[in-house]
């Protein structure tokens, strides 16, 4: 493997490295405006080094698989003004085996992509032919070589397959986008349901329903449910924790959210988006539990974060970012939420998300899709409304956790949520 | 280089096609609180075909250049898959040119242990500021793309790209009260741009303290002032994307919406798109068509007049090509992007747009935007309240929202000189982020503003 050319080349002057090696091939097609629009091919290769010398630590990257000594040679070079290492480099352990390649996504035609498309953007124009549709179909192989100085040595192989739809609406100068979609490491993958779905957020913005300013209860769809949780993923970032950025720092043990709530950093679910075997350290990965009944349990790690804090790898190397994040399903189907809201709000996504200071759990966010509800019915689209609170006060205001979880995007696995009370502006 | 890829576009047998080659050559030192937490360098190379055939686009990217030939090939076959109508595209002249980068002090040459010791001392004071700063993220990215570009109708480019982004971010902690100050410099230039920023260092400091006493802002309906850095973001958030021909050529009712020649603001407003102002990061002598940059008027006198264009979406609205078809590197293919976007000055000085407010917010610098196409959302680091026509208390989480149908005719007050201010940031767009972007303007003072925020 080019990996361990890489490790005994570094070797000569490091006191110990870490290579990695990626190839992958992937196909797209893409249709825009009701027309397929362009198909892709897509090769890539790319190298990474990481060394420790004289206990600091140097990396570099490149796309060029044949400049070996290159690419070990500018890493040394970063060592020399590099930080310093607070972690040794791991032995080889058994990591769990999770499924991440599925053969049926090589064998994937493109003529079967445009099919898939062309489904999806007949099931939304057979609801309204009025509808513009765009639409994506996705496939990729990829392999992946790793290895260090301690005797880590594997080859992983993964498959990913994605598609997409979305519709635009104009009416007047009311314009609604709106749209679903999927990206998975398996081929297996109900497309018709993406359709479905963004067909029914089309159905229910039918009416534009006026919004007023005040506190309301609000649910979030699962792909609204980033609003909630962009805050807190940060907040267990364990860099975050250690800098004491965090706002969860020092809160270990203690209660963070309503009781009912239950939140899990899994890299191990088969065909999860952010699964695998492995971290991008070598270490195994683990399932993390992040909150348990409202009690914040662990912070995620990567090996120099953990070494820097005296604790030990949670195997969310490199960065100490969440894997896949599954929210534990409630007790209340969806349609009871809706049904026994007498006025409140349904958020399918939003503008504006993460900017500002994301990390205090302060968000102020423009409705994008989203619903008003009245006395236990959905009764149109609201707009120009402004969204605002704080993560961690909303957390501790749940009225009710759905039933049934739900991908959104591909490393969020969760029910919808319902808030008690936000502040809502209109004019 | 030249002769290869013209080589390779003569196995074409699409009715047009292209090669664009890029090598990147990178480094970047990010300092976390008081501990250096990532230094290292990189290089990559890498290109993509696009063909045309009957309307149909095909695409193959590589970062391995041995079968330039094969990948041609590849590109054709995909086109031939999807096209099924007549292929419309912009003629423009074939050109030869080679664009070297100026950069007075070239950054690749500054050994990575300088561009370390840099930045340290801009963290060192952030970090020393106050005893209430809890860390800080001062950050050094440069990047140098050369990028090769050859066409089946004889055009071939080669051209220098440089970018240099220092970030400075401080983050002030009382309690559960967490606080952020932020600065960014930015430029297509050379290392001598983010030499001697320690005030801006105190600066961001100094905010993310005096954050820490600021209440979060009212929400409500506000008279804004909004400064020059955050017109900037205005712009190109409540309009610029708007522009973009390529959400409107295929669309028979965004054509009736868009159509040039209809109001959209004030006799006062001019929106321009300009990819040629010297040092911006928007700015490139051509775009990743081939067709040479120029300064386009998109809203003149409040009325639309102009949109941007690639040469696509140009010839299907028998409208002219304007430069504008650009692509984040060798994986994509170029769509239809802003360069740098500005409101044109106007006539009123501060004083007289804020002398006759008596309840409205004055926003400043951005953290970032937005856009629906019709709504949009764009926030600024910090303001003030203005309370009986002067500034009064900081206030913070300020995030403005507005429709592009209604708020720019709400703008009522355009201050008489212009700032390009070098700022770091990219625009993202159909999975391609960040683009360098330019981003500026005057002092704008706009009516009725919905304010996001809780409610007293």
């Amino acid at each position: 493997m080019i990996v361990n050319r890489l490790i005994e080349n570094a070797m000569t002057r490091a006191q110990g490295a870490q290579a990695s090696l990626g190839r992958s091939e992937s196909e797209s097609i893409s249709f825009e405006n009701d027309k397929l629009k362009s198909a892709e091919s897509a090769q890539s290769t790319s190298m990474s080094v990481k060394v420790v010398v004289n206990g600091k630590i140097g990396s570099s990257h490149t796309t060029d698989i044949q400049d070996i000594d290159g690419v070990v040679e500018r890493a040394l070079e970063a060592a020399e003004c590099g930080s310093p290492a607070h972690f040794d480099f791991p032995g080889p352990k058994k990591g769990q085996n999770v499924k991440v390649y599925d053969d049926a996504v090589q064998a994937v035609k493109k003529g079967e992509m445009v099919r898939t498309g062309e489904e999806m953007m007949g099931l939304v124009k057979e609801y309204n032919t009025d509808i513009l549709v765009s639409a994506g179909v996705h496939k990729g192989v990829g392999t992946r070589e790793f290895a260090n100085s301690a005797g880590i040595a594997y080859t992983t192989q993964s498959t990913s397959f994605g598609v997409e739809v979305e519709g635009q609406l104009i009416r007047g100068t009311d314009i609604l986008w709106a749209g679903h979609g999927l990206g998975l490491k398996k081929r297996e993958l109900d497309h018709r349901e993406m359709a479905r779905k963004t067909v029914a957020l089309f159905r229910m913005a039918e009416n534009t329903a006026p919004a007023r300013s005040g506190q309301m209860p609000v649910i979030f769809a699962p792909e609204g449910m980033p609003v909630l949780l962009l805050a807190l993923s940060l907040g267990v970032d364990g860099k975050n924790v250690f800098l004491g950025s965090s706002p969860l720092a020092g809160k270990l043990g203690k209660k963070v959210t309503d009781e009912r709530l239950s939140i899990t950093d899994n890299p191990l679910i088969d065909y999860g988006g952010g699964s695998g075997t492995y971290d991008g350290e070598g270490v195994p990965h683990q399932a993390t539990p992040l909150i348990e009944k409202g009690v914040l349990r662990n912070f995620l790690y990567d090996l120099d974060t953990a070494g820097r804090a005296g604790v030990k790898t949670t195997g969310n190397g490199v960065g100490c970012s969440p894997t896949n994040l599954i929210v534990n399903e409630g007790t209340t189907s969806y349609e009871d939420m809706v049904k026994y809201t007498k006025e409140g709000l349904l958020v399918h996504s939003v503008l504006g998300l993460g900017q500002g200071n994301p990390m205090s759990g302060e968000f102020s966010v423009n409705l994008h899709v989203a619903y008003k509800i009245e006395n236990g019915e959905v009764v149109g689209r609201v707009k120009d409304v402004m969204l605002a609170g704080n993560t961690y006060t909303a957390l501790k205001n749940i009225m009710a956790i759905g039933d049934t979880a739900e991908w959104a995007g591909g490393t969020l696995l969760t029910p919808p949520i319902q808030i008690a009370n936000l502040s809502v502006i209109a004019r | 280089m030249r002769e290869r890829m013209e080589k390779a576009l003569r196995k074409s047998d699409a009715e047009f096609a292209e090669i664009r080659i890029e090598n990147a050559t990178s480094s970047w030192v990010t300092f976390r609180g008081e501990d250096l937490d990532s230094i290292g360098s990189a290089s990559t190379l890498g290109g993509i075909v696009r063909a045309l055939v009957k309307g149909g686009w095909g695409y193959a990217t590589f970062n391995d250049l041995e079968d330039l030939e094969t990948r041609v090939q590849e590109a054709c076959e995909s086109a031939r898959l999807v096209g099924k109508e007549e292929s419309r595209f912009a003629v423009v002249e074939p050109v030869t040119d080679v664009i070297s980068a100026d950069m007075e002090r070239d950054f690749r040459q500054v050994p990575l242990s300088e561009k370390k010791a840099t930045i340290e001392e801009y963290n060192k004071i952030v970090l020393g500021y106050h005893d209430r700063i809890e860390t800080s993220v001062t950050s050094y990215n440069d990047r140098f793309r050369k990028v090769w570009y050859s066409n089946s109708q004889g055009t071939h480019i080669e051209d220098e790209r440089p970018d240099l982004v220092v970030s400075l971010s401080a983050t002030a902690r009382e309690g559960d009260n967490v606080q952020r100050g932020f600065e960014s410099v930015a430029g297509g230039a050379g290392f001598q741009i983010i030499e001697g920023l320690e005030h801006k260092a105190e600066e961001v400091a100094k905010r993310a303290v005096d954050l820490l006493s600021a209440p979060p802002v009212t929400g409500g309906t506000y008279t804004v002032i909004i400064n020059p850095r955050l017109a900037g973001v205005f712009a190109h958030e409540a309009f610029g994307h708007l522009s973009e021909a390529d959400a409107v050529y295929e669309n028979e009712h965004m054509k009736e919406l868009m159509v040039l020649g209809k109001r959209f603001g004030p006799d006062i407003l001019n929106i321009i798109d300009d990819g040629t102002v010297q040092g911006q990061r928007g700015t490139q002598r051509y775009d990743d068509e081939g067709v040479r940059a120029k300064k386009n008027y998109l809203i003149r006198n409040g009325i639309l007049v102009g949109r941007l264009h690639s040469r696509e979406t140009a010839a299907k609205m028998d409208e002219q090509p304007t430069g504008n078809a650009r692509a984040i590197g060798y994986q994509h293919p170029p769509i239809v992007r802003m360069t740098n976007t500005f409101i044109d000055k106007g006539q009123d000085r501060f004083e007289d747009m804020i002398g006759d407010v008596n309840l409205g917010l004055y926003a400043l610098d951005m953290v970032g935007g937005q856009t629906a196409m019709e709504m949009f959302t764009f926030s600024a680091a910090y303001g003030y309240m203005i309370r009986q026509g002067t500034i009064a208390e900081l206030v913070r989480d300020v995030v403005l929202t507005g429709n592009v149908f209604e708020t720019l005719q709400n703008i009522d007050k355009i201050g008489d000189a212009i700032e390009l201010p070098p700022i770091g940031g990219g625009c993202g767009k159909a999975g391609q982020s960040p683009l360098p972007v330019g981003l500026g303007g005057p002092y704008v003072r706009i009516q009725n503003v919905v304010v996001g925020g809780r409610q007293q």
